[in-house]
């Protein structure tokens, strides 16, 4: 069961300082406008707090465009916002410690062929849920999830919106518990990121003789062919000797998922 | 819950403990016998010995076992002889019972074993409910059966008096052996023993069944085994029909026996019931296969398990002990179904919860996953607990290779439980890697205490000593303390040898008994017994892995300060919340409204909208409100919002679910601490209080000290401008000597007379069933313009004194003023415009006033109060609710805080808070918790002389199903619960339990309703009634702490000095009216250690302690008692003093404090004790303080006081109808006040200032 708090507490406190600029070519006042700075939850999706960029910056477009999609961009890519933001930054920054993150913002051009649109909130609250349905599938057959009521599907998502642990963890506690007659998950719900996509297999917690399985076995699991992977994940290079079932209920992402960027 | 033990046998027939708050086996004392069966249910441990008798065992009870022997000495007067012992050859028995039927001889009085002691000699018995007979303690009648009267009278014909002397059970905490049924103990020895029946429905409380067979086949049923005498009174033999020979048995809780027999089928017991303990017919069960016998049966309360010859399990479905008296089908069930696991022996705890003993492997197993709706559970768990072997068991010896000792480990013997698995972890650790290297054992040390022990006198445990011989008494608590000495906290219930008598070791444990009837474990919370599990946790936090990514997470973000003027991306200062209720605000009508609660950073205003959602109904701000409120009804869940200083002064919100208004009420609560800016722990000195729900209140009263206080004075300025003459202002902390009241205002123009008045409440004549006011004032201040003069003057009982005159009149019309009135212990100093006036000497005492009052033509500006008590108006205090369901509650100086539940379970705050409605993010340190409640109708019938007694009543009666008084209709379907926490636990049953006694039907017949009720049906009776209740169960989450198994009625607490972390007394009440005191309570240790015994004679009902020597206790009788010799080395004093209850009256609650005695009485009024000094602690007389009109008014329904708290310096009660008010103008002169200030309607149930 996920109950070192220490930990669980530290990964939801988790914030990235993020610069949102305008990208020059589309400001239409004579005046640049200034960059925003944003503390961001890790956790959360770039929709959920951006917000307040778009109202900063939408004045200084041109007013057919105020009202397109925003979209961000880093280092020439769009950014996912499908991802959680976490995710996206030790994807596409990792471990270079230029802080904050330099986003550019853009309103024009939406680049349809490499992101999907999103028109509203609902749209990115149906594909966290999709994701947690999915990891608990993987965990335990999808018995809790579809043992909960509305209601706490709710509380999950608010949770992770108004950034309440508690209200979020009320819940997402009964999805981080061992089935009752196991100690382990059935499967460990992860995505294992590399090249430009990710990787998705199903590993047990456990050995066959009942041995906690480690990081290291996951990955020898996945890659059978090569050794020494490290992965990243909130930031950091967990240690391989990690048991799978601890990093499953501790270090997982609100959607249930583990986000493990390979290193290259 | 409070830990509860399994007990178990290992292969030696050693009998050993765990404790469900424990983790390590324990054996209990061994001396000298050892056991081959055990039957438990709490607090008795029935054994069958090595030597195939039955012993019991009883043990962990607060409070000893004690039976008053009664006997009446009966009296007729003869002429000229007066009264002597001859009596009638018609009449009773020169020494008999109470109703004279019986013989009780004195002399024929005998202990019932030697189990038991006298406690002093026969003594007689010198009071008549409550109130005090002569010395000889007659009581006159004029024949027997009678009234008797405590005086003589010209035709008493007859006296009778009490004798009485109380027995103890002595064999607490040791083995008694129980007689054998022949005089030579091997004729027929037993070869099995069972105990259960603590729950026959309907039976009295304390009632157990205590089945066996003998050796010879016969079954034994054991009689009159209760609490009150644990050894029963002799065995009967019970047939079984021909040709069944039994060899097992198991009685379940409900009463309900099982027997496997020799051939393999199953006996089941039939007709079990409250008249019939021992049931009325046998009934054949087949086994499950034809190839293998049943050789162990087991009863639980709705499961029964058996084992049979080739240790296949099996689970009887379709048993339901609670209609298995009744019902043959309930008792026998439908069919056997297999499960899986080899096991030797099964046992059922009274939750139905299963353990068993493996057979190939001697383990003990328990059934995981076990409930109600699935009774048969998951899978078979083993327990992983080590075993803490004595010196004397052989296992030590013969495991020596594996058996560890390390004077290391011993000597830092961990505490809590995480420590203990810890360090059993590295026991492991040791016996896996240097298993070569054993420490040995001294063998010296072999001839260790208890082989003393058991050589001294080896005749007392000897079983052949025939009845109730006492095994093992050498340690006895009251001359070995060392022995006895309970373990930490006194949580368990056990006593155990003292620690270097034993070690510790994990040495493969081979079991060949385990008896879980006294075990009460709940599923979803499994004690720390599977130690595997728990240490792999423990040993992750300090794993490297882990440290690493701890380490890492926080140095995410090196340098948090360079990124401080970043804005959050998500918000969480300010938000709104709306919603649909319905609301009644000044009607009891609710309306359809819409709820919007807006928060902005620090303050909030919460609007009651139309359902248009547009125009507004209501709107105020948080800061206005005090209290939050449940006052559901059932079916309509309800809040009540108190905002004492706005019209109306509170609203009441129905929500369409339990879950909408607990949204809402958490929601408020919280907006309402945060606007007063209360969070965490309530302080020490805080006011507790416990709605008619259950729910729990607290209130601090610093917060607004505190802002008054000045340099040691308390000072309110209050802005009256714009205020309408006349004017009364509340002077909450009154004017009394050292305070000072400064007023500022303007003379009208053609102002004529105006006054300024420092009134007294009033006092109040009760003629003729009607109040009469009668109006006090200290200082009447009356300047007449017209004709230039002041006048000065005192009203007492509503009649003015002679006045004062002055003619100088400095105050002149149209000119502002500033009057200034000085009180000193003399008078008042009153200044004018800053200049002294004149002194105006004292009338009525100064601690009376309590209301400024104005009239005339004059505009008050400002007034500034500056008192030297903090100014605290009732109504202000901000209520704030912590988690859990109480009845009582009472708290003292230094923030040790008891309550006690509708069940009379004793729990202790543990400084958390939150838990119920409030979330987790709201809540610190809070337990499960659980209370139960019994809904209670009355069934009514008349008698008519056609059909005899039927449910159709005259036209006139009252409904045939009511609640206590009648006036009500109460069907039993249309009792509905509260709330969705609370459930039904069980079904209508009929209460054999009522006051008066019932027939064996549950009637009690009187001559016509409403009268008196009595058991027996006589000639003149024309109606009787019967009591249904259902038992209904909550279950909820608060900061508290269950304390025990021991069931409380009242508990009073007291810190003994004013030292940081000094000894708290603590006196409480068992359910059986005992007193008892807890050791060792301090700040740092809320629960204390243990309960100590205190001996009363009388049954209590209300215990209160004031500073530490001043106890007085109510008696069941209405009598008080007072405590004699205390002293702080004598925390329990040395005797009971009665004291007299005001005549007529039976007193029913009391509380002692340094201001005072205070009591109320069964008819809801007040009393004070007069004239209690520290010379003459007692005091001299009760004063009088009935409900006058201001208290009658205070709310609906109220008729009187319903409990009364007295603490240092204040006087606190609640009345009926749920309004807390303080008693203003007490003083050394008048101990008993003049009037109250009230508080919010509250629903009060119970309150205790005693810490403030």
């Amino acid at each position: 069961m996920a109950n070192d708090r220490e930990i669980l507490r530290e990964i939801w406190e988790g914030k990235l300082p993020i610069c949102f600029q305008l990208d020059e070519n589309e400001v239409y006042e004579l005046q640049q406008p200034d960059p925003f700075f944003l503390m961001v939850p890790r956790l959360s999706y770039f929709p959920l707090v951006t917000d307040k960029v778009r109202k900063h910056f939408s004045r200084y477009v041109d007013s057919d465009k105020q009202d397109q999609e925003m979209w961000l961009e880093y280092d020439g890519q769009p950014v996912k916002w499908h991802f959680p933001i976490g995710v996206v930054f030790d994807l596409y920054v990792g471990s270079d410690l230029q802080l904050p993150w330099n986003i550019t913002v853009h309103f024009d051009k939406f680049p349809e062929s490499q992101i999907f649109r999103f028109s509203s909130k609902e749209i990115i609250e149906a594909h966290f849920m999709a994701c947690i349905k999915e990891a608990d599938f993987l965990k335990h057959r999808g018995h809790v999830i579809s043992s909960m009521q509305k209601k706490d599907h709710n509380q999950l998502w608010l949770g992770l919106q108004n950034d309440k642990f508690d209200q979020f963890w009320a819940v997402n506690r009964k999805l981080m518990e061992a089935p009752s007659d196991q100690d382990h998950f059935k499967y460990i719900p992860f995505r294992l990121y590399i090249d430009d996509g990710y990787r998705q297999k199903l590993v047990k917690p456990v050995t066959e003789d009942g041995r906690r399985k480690t990081l290291q076995d996951l990955l020898s699991e996945v890659f059978p062919d090569k050794s020494n992977i490290k992965v990243r994940t909130h930031g950091l290079l967990p240690p391989l000797d990690t048991p799978l079932q601890w990093m499953s209920e501790h270090l997982s992402y609100p959607d249930n998922f583990l986000h493990l960027c390979v290193q290259t | 819950m409070p830990s509860s033990l399994l007990f178990a046998i290992n292969n030696e027939g050693r009998v050993h403990t765990l404790s469900t708050s424990g983790s390590v086996w324990r054996e209990l004392p061994y001396v000298g016998q050892e056991f081959k069966k055990l039957s438990a249910v709490p607090y008795f441990l029935w054994a069958l010995g090595g030597d195939h008798q039955v012993y019991v065992y009883v043990h962990g009870l607060d409070i000893p076992i004690r039976v008053r022997e009664e006997s009446y000495e009966n009296e007729r007067w003869i002429p000229i002889e007066g009264f002597t012992s001859r009596l009638l050859p018609t009449d009773r028995y020169h020494f008999s019972s109470v109703d004279g039927t019986v013989d009780r001889a004195i002399d024929k009085i005998r202990l019932p074993s030697m189990a038991w002691q006298w406690e002093g000699d026969w003594q007689l018995e010198l009071t008549l409910a409550g109130q005090p007979l002569d010395h000889n303690g007659w009581t006159y009648a004029v024949d027997f059966p009678a009234q008797y009267y405590p005086k003589k009278q010209w035709k008493s014909c007859v006296r009778r008096r009490l004798w009485v002397r109380s027995r103890r059970y002595s064999a607490m905490n040791s083995w008694c052996a129980i007689a054998p049924l022949h005089k030579d103990a091997t004729t027929e020895p037993f070869i099995d023993i069972s105990v259960g029946g603590q729950s026959v429905m309907g039976a009295e409380p304390g009632t157990m069944l205590v089945w066996a067979v003998t050796s010879h086949n016969r079954v034994m049923f054991r009689t009159g085994v209760t609490t009150k005498s644990p050894e029963g009174a002799k065995w009967i033999s019970i047939p079984v029909p021909p040709g069944c020979e039994i060899n097992q048995l198991s009685v379940g809780p409900t009463g309900l026996v099982w027997a496997a027999l020799l051939d393999g089928r199953a006996l089941v017991r039939i007709g079990v019931t409250r008249d019939s303990l021992s049931g009325d017919s046998w009934v054949e069960i087949r086994g499950p296969v034809d190839s293998s016998r049943i050789i162990q049966v087991s009863v639980g309360t709705c499961a029964v398990w058996a084992v049979t010859q080739d240790k296949q399990v099996w689970f009887r479905k379709g048993v339901k002990g609670e209609g298995a008296g009744i019902s043959e089908e309930l008792a026998a069930g439908c069919g056997w179904v297999e499960m899986v696991g080899r096991m030797s022996l099964v046992s059922v705890s009274a939750n139905d919860q299963v353990w068993a003993v493996g057979a190939d492997d001697r383990a003990i197993y328990f059934r995981t996953g076990v409930s109600t709706a699935d009774l048969t559970g998951k899978r078979w768990r083993a327990l992983h607990a080590p075993l803490q072997v004595s010196r004397t068991s052989s296992n030590a010896s013969l495991n020596r290779d594996k058996f560890h000792r390390s004077c290391n480990s011993l000597n830092q013997r961990p505490h809590s439980i995480s420590e203990i698995t810890s360090g059993i972890a590295e026991w492991e650790e040791q016996s896996h890697s240097a298993p070569t290297a054993p420490t040995s054992l001294p063998v010296g040390d072999l001839t260790g205490k208890h082989f003393e022990a058991q050589l001294k006198n080896p005749k007392a445990w000897s079983p052949v000593r025939s009845v109730g011989s006492v095994v093992g008494t050498e340690a006895h608590p009251e001359t070995d303390d060392s022995v006895w000495q309970a373990e930490d906290s006194g949580n368990s219930s056990l006593f155990y040898a003292e620690d270097e008598e034993l070690c510790w070791a994990e040495c493969e444990a081979s079991w060949a008994w385990v008896e879980a009837g006294a075990c009460t474990v709940d599923p979803a919370q499994l004690p720390n017994w599977f130690v595997e599990a728990g240490s792999l946790h423990q040993a992750e936090l300090e794993q490297p892995w882990r440290l690493k990514i701890l380490e890492d997470l926080r140095t995410r973000l090196p340098t948090q300060a360079l990124y401080s003027n970043y804005h959050l991306a998500i918000d969480t200062t300010s938000w709104t919340h709306s919603g649909e209720a319905r609301v009644s605000l000044n009607t009891p009508a609710f309306a359809e409204c819409i709820l919007q609660l807006e928060w902005v950073h620090t303050n909030g205003i919460l609007t009651i909208l139309n359902p248009d959602g547009a125009t507004t109904m209501h709107q105020f701000s948080i800061s206005d409100m005090t209290c939050v409120q449940c006052c559901s009804e059932p079916g309509s869940p309800r809040l009540a919002l108190h905002t004492p200083h706005l019209s109306p002064s509170y609203m009441r919100l129905q929500f369409s679910s339990d879950t909408q208004m607990e949204e809402w009420q958490a929601h408020l609560a919280n907006v309402c601490s945060q606007v007063h800016n209360i969070s965490e722990k309530p302080e020490d000195t805080s006011i507790w209080a416990i709605t008619n729900l259950g729910d729990i209140f607290v209130s601090n009263s610093l917060d607004t000290e505190s802002s008054q206080q000045q340099d040691n004075i308390y000072i309110q300025e209050i802005d009256l401008a714009g205020k309408q003459v006349p004017l009364n202002l509340l002077l909450h902390a009154g004017c009394i000597p050292g305070s000072e009241l400064i007023l500022t205002g303007c003379i009208a123009d053609d102002a004529d007379r105006i006054a300024i008045n420092l009134d007294a409440h009033s006092s109040y004549k009760l003629r003729h069933k009607a109040h009469t006011e009668l109006q006090n004032t200290n200082l009447h201040f009356n300047p007449r313009f017209a004709d230039d003069v002041i006048v000065r003057n005192s009203m007492i009982d509503g009649k003015w004194g002679e006045e004062e005159r002055d003619d100088e009149i400095p105050i002149k019309r149209g000119q502002e003023f500033t009057l200034k009135l000085i009180c000193s212990s003399e008078g008042y100093s009153i200044h004018i415009n800053e200049k002294p006036y004149c002194i105006y000497k004292h009338r009525l005492t100064p601690y009376a006033a309590s209301v400024l009052t104005m009239w005339g033509k004059v505009q008050p500006f400002k007034l500034i109060i500056k008192s030297p008590l903090p100014i605290l108006d009732p109504k202000d205090l901000f209520w704030r609710q912590l988690g859990g369901h109480l009845r009582r509650i009472e708290s003292c100086r230094t923030g040790v805080t008891w309550g006690i539940g509708y069940d009379h379970t004793a729990w202790v705050y543990n400084g958390g808070w939150g838990g119920s409605f409030y979330g987790s993010l709201d809540s610190h340190s809070v337990n499960p918790m659980t209370d139960s409640q019994d809904y209670r109708v009355y069934e009514n019938q008349r008698w008519n002389p056609v059909t005899g007694y039927t449910s159709t009543g005259l036209p006139t009666d009252r409904h045939m199903w009511s609640d206590a008084t009648g006036k009500q209709k109460r069907t039993r379907d249309q009792v509905k619960l509260l709330s969705m926490h609370w459930q039904w636990v069980s079904d209508w049953l009929i209460d054999f339990h009522v006051p008066g006694g019932v027939d064996r039907e549950g009637w009690q017949y009187a001559m016509d309703f409403p009268s008196n009720y009595h058991a027996n049906k006589q000639f003149t009776d024309y109606v009787r009634r019967r009591r249904w209740y259902r038992r209904c169960a909550i279950a909820t989450t608060g900061p508290w702490q269950e304390l025990g198994h021991t069931k409380l009625l009242d508990v009073s607490l007291e810190p003994v000095d004013s030292s940081a972390d000094c000894a708290i007394s603590v006196w409480a009440l068992a359910s059986g009216g005992q007193a008892m005191i807890r050791v060792g309570v301090s700040q740092s240790n809320p629960m204390g250690t243990v309960w100590e015994h205190v001996n009363s004679d009388q049954a209590l009902s209300s215990i209160s302690c004031g500073p530490y020597n001043q106890v007085w206790a109510i008696g069941k009788n209405g009598c008080a008692y007072w405590r004699v010799g205390i002293r702080s080395d004598k925390l329990d004093g040395d005797s009971w003093a009665c004291v007299e209850p005001p005549s007529g009256a039976q007193l029913k609650q009391i509380s002692v404090g340094q201001i005072g005695v205070w009591a109320v009485d069964n008819m809801g009024r007040l009393y004070v004790r007069k004239e209690v000094s520290h010379v003459f602690p007692e005091g001299t007389s009760w004063h009088c303080i009935t409900a006058d009109p201001p208290v009658l008014s205070s709310a609906s329904n109220t008729s009187g006081f319903k409990q009364v708290s007295v603490g240092k310096t204040q006087v606190w009660a609640v009345t009926d109808g749920g309004v807390a008010m303080k008693r203003h103008g007490i003083c050394p002169e008048n101990p008993a006040g003049t009037g109250w200030n009230l508080g919010i309607t509250g629903n009060w149930q119970h309150l205790s200032v005693r810490a403030l």
